[in-house]
């Protein structure tokens, strides 16, 4: 009986940039390194080196049968779909047709149109947070007061008036439960503001790629 | 001649709209339209998805039924065809002038400037 040995790694690491992505998910093939998927983070598989080209496409698709078109008009252009899936958005795929063109965009605007819909994505992302958060507000789950002032989440009579060694011990002992008690709620605003963040670099570059196709 | 936002359509589009006068699904589409222009345009799959997605909502073309179940089958629409020769019409006023103004007396020469 013959045994297989598989390598996996997984690796965390985040694109603002799709060409970049791409360059180095086809050094990662180089090394033989096979992505076969991602979460949050990139899953890969230990095997041959392979001198390939990989590309990203991002769509998000809210029917079966649209997605199934898609990946069919792809395919029969020789490109093999690696990893992603309906409503992820990433979509990867890897050329398996030498003679086919090297690139899944033949124009630049189109290339540039996928920054656009990545940066749709964050926007709406954000604003859900958004929605949240005002919502949470106004029915006074969270306490915006408290948010701005943290002191007011401890609860320990004349915490701040103390010193030394009296001080720090009940301000450790506290400082586990006032992190239950209230610092979850930054979570809200911590995650909208990020997501505006990325969808203003995706809008960038976007906006960068665009200029370029106006000036050819 | 009508003003219309959508004048001059891109070469691309132009030979999608040619290509969809008869059913074809995505990448029967991409051939034809490499057949159409002599090789010249070569449609990358992304390039043509997003393509068809924007004729489809400009109801330029239209899905229709199909045998095959994993590929959609488009077709041009009334409001494509008559897009598509407003533009033709577009540029056959640019060929006339062009000839005129340059003094290439018709369209039956083969002189070359």
């Amino acid at each position: 009986m013959g045994w297989e040995v598989v390598i996996l790694m997984k690796k965390f690491k985040i694109f603002v940039n799709f060409d970049k992505e791409e360059k180095w998910l086809n050094e990662m093939a180089r090394n033989g390194w096979q992505l076969k998927g991602k979460s949050t983070r990139y899953r890969f598989c230990k095997g041959e080196p392979e001198d390939t080209v990989i590309k990203v496409d991002y769509r998000v698709f809210n029917k079966r049968d649209a997605y199934e078109d898609y990946l069919m008009l792809f395919k029969d252009s020789g490109w093999e779909h690696i990893c992603g899936n309906r409503s992820c958005g990433s979509q990867y795929f890897k050329r398996i047709d030498e003679s086919s063109d090297s690139d899944i965009f033949s124009d630049l605007s189109s290339k540039a149109g996928r920054y656009k819909r990545l940066s749709n994505v964050w926007m709406s992302l954000a604003m859900c947070y958004l929605t949240i958060f005002i919502s949470f507000c106004l029915s006074n789950t969270i306490d915006i007061n408290a948010l701005l002032h943290p002191k007011l989440l401890y609860y320990t009579p004349g915490l701040w008036e103390r010193s030394g060694a009296a001080f720090w011990k009940a301000f450790l002992i506290e400082t586990p439960i006032v992190l239950l008690r209230g610092f979850i709620w930054y979570l809200i605003p911590v995650f909208f503001i990020a997501f505006v963040i990325f969808a203003l670099l995706s809008e960038k570059e976007y906006r960068k790629m665009k200029k370029v196709t106006i000036a050819k | 001649m009508k003003k219309n936002k959508e004048l001059p359509l891109t070469e691309t589009v132009y030979y999608i709209l040619l290509a969809l006068n008869e059913p074809a699904h995505g990448y029967l589409i991409m051939q034809k339209v490499e057949e159409l222009s002599d090789g010249q345009v070569r449609l990358a799959a992304g390039t043509l998805y997003g393509a068809i997605e924007n004729l489809l909502k400009l109801g330029f073309i239209m899905p229709v039924k199909s045998e095959d179940k994993r590929r959609k089958v488009y077709l041009i629409t009334d409001k494509g065809r008559e897009i598509l020769l407003l533009d033709y019409r577009r540029m056959q006023h640019i060929i006339k002038i062009t000839e005129r103004s340059l003094g290439m007396g018709g369209s039956d020469t083969d002189e070359e400037i």
